[in-house]
């Protein structure tokens, strides 16, 4: 066997490998036209090499990157590393979500000529991410229960991270509750929030305000020494709110201000 | 979540992120041996570090990090963001000073609750945040 066979032979067995990989890959010049693409991409574009040859790519893509300063192909020709983003790509008007990793095409020398592109079609990881976000959504929105202690108590319990968005429906479920219920103390127990930051510190009060401004006595349980000493070094001045250690004390001041009494039973 | 030799590494966009970042925050600290004051303290400041990045920079990373120093160890936060970048560093971290609509307390009291920390930021090129507390 000479040179040259044993080179025939192995560019057969790599174009062979490259048609049957499930992954669809293509390789353009540096004027972006199409120079390659395996059997998968054909598959996935639904297309055939003599459509779409010498093609401009972004013509046969036709994705979000396109023609615009994101597509990584045209960044790796320039000279960048190698990177996997991710992308869209629109096909008889069905979108589909891709990822893909571009590398530089280099002749023997060295130099650039072009690029290297497989992509996955990403549609079962997006939509899996998608049911994800709509469930953590959900239990955020279960997250914050606004419950009925006694007539015209609420408490409302908090536990783990508050962001913005939390903050939000708290304040949302608890102002809609006391509408609800004419409740005239709101109990808020901070004991489980793993962190307080003058965010949280800002929406906690910000609560209390809306609260107040509703005719309902807003009284912040569950300040741990721990929170105690982060609103200290905060330098938050929870100003006019009550607070309390436990959930018990709270719920003590509220029968105060409810005139009731808890007595043993005679 | 990225792990390496430099510790955890975060991205930040969402509000969501930060609830990873604390969790993973206070973890490290009880691994750390720092009491349970001290893990909320510092999880706090965390928490204000990352949450500055998804008001301010809304694009960022967070890195927490246990470090050494001599015969110290201490936990490391760093926070780094591509926003507009602090014009008036000095200002930023004085109290009761906001661009925001915030209260106008949150770098001031990183600086309060942890023993080190460094502000490099550049008009246009984003602000980078390290602090550092020490074990004693």
């Amino acid at each position: 066997m000479n040179a040259t066979q044993d080179n025939r032979i192995n560019n057969e067995l790599a174009l062979n490998i490259l048609n049957q990989i499930s992954t669809p890959i293509m390789a353009v010049n540096k004027e972006m036209k199409l120079i390659f693409m395996n059997e998968a991409g054909f598959e996935l574009l639904g297309t055939s090499w003599e459509k779409i040859e010498n093609k401009p790519c972004h013509e046969v893509f036709n994705s979000s990157h396109c023609q615009t300063p994101k597509c990584r192909m045209r960044q790796v020709m320039e000279g960048e590393d190698s990177c996997t983003v991710r992308n869209e790509i629109t096909r008889h008007e069905r979108t589909i979500p891709i990822e893909y990793t571009a590398t530089a095409l280099k002749n023997k020398e060295g130099s650039i000529v072009g690029g290297i592109e497989y992509l996955i079609d990403i549609t079962e990881r997006t939509q899996q991410e998608k049911k994800l976000q709509e469930q953590s959504r959900t239990i955020m929105e279960i997250s914050t229960p606004a419950i009925k202690l006694w007539d015209r108590v609420l408490i409302l319990p908090v536990v783990g991270v508050v962001d913005s968005l939390r903050a939000q429906q708290m304040m949302n479920t608890m102002l809609k509750k006391i509408m609800d219920t004419s409740a005239k103390v709101i109990i808020l127990d901070i004991q489980g929030v793993a962190a307080v930051d003058t965010a949280v510190a800002n929406h906690l009060i910000k609560i209390a305000k809306a609260t107040k401004l509703m005719g309902c006595r807003c009284i912040i349980s569950g300040i741990s020494p721990a929170v105690a000493e982060t609103l200290v070094q905060l330098g938050i001045g929870l100003g006019e709110i009550s607070t309390n250690a436990t959930l018990q004390d709270a719920l003590s001041d509220a029968f105060d201000i409810m005139n009731l009494m808890v007595t043993p039973r005679k | 979540m990225g792990k390496n030799s430099d510790g955890l590494v975060f991205e930040v966009s969402e509000p969501s992120d930060n609830a990873t970042i604390v969790y993973n925050a206070r973890q490290m600290l009880l691994q750390m041996g720092f009491d349970e004051t001290r893990q909320y303290l510092i999880a706090s400041a965390v928490s204000e570090l990352s949450t500055n990045i998804i008001r301010y920079g809304e694009k960022g990373t967070i890195t927490l990090r246990c470090i050494r120093k001599s015969d110290k160890i201490g936990f490391e936060v760093i926070a780094r963001d591509c926003g507009p970048g602090i014009s008036d560093i000095q200002k930023a971290a004085t109290e009761n000073y906001s661009s925001g609509h915030g209260l106008g307390l949150g770098l001031s009291s990183v600086k309060r609750i942890m023993d080190e920390c460094e502000i490099k930021s550049a008009r246009g090129h984003g602000t980078c945040i390290i602090a550092k507390k020490w074990l004693m």
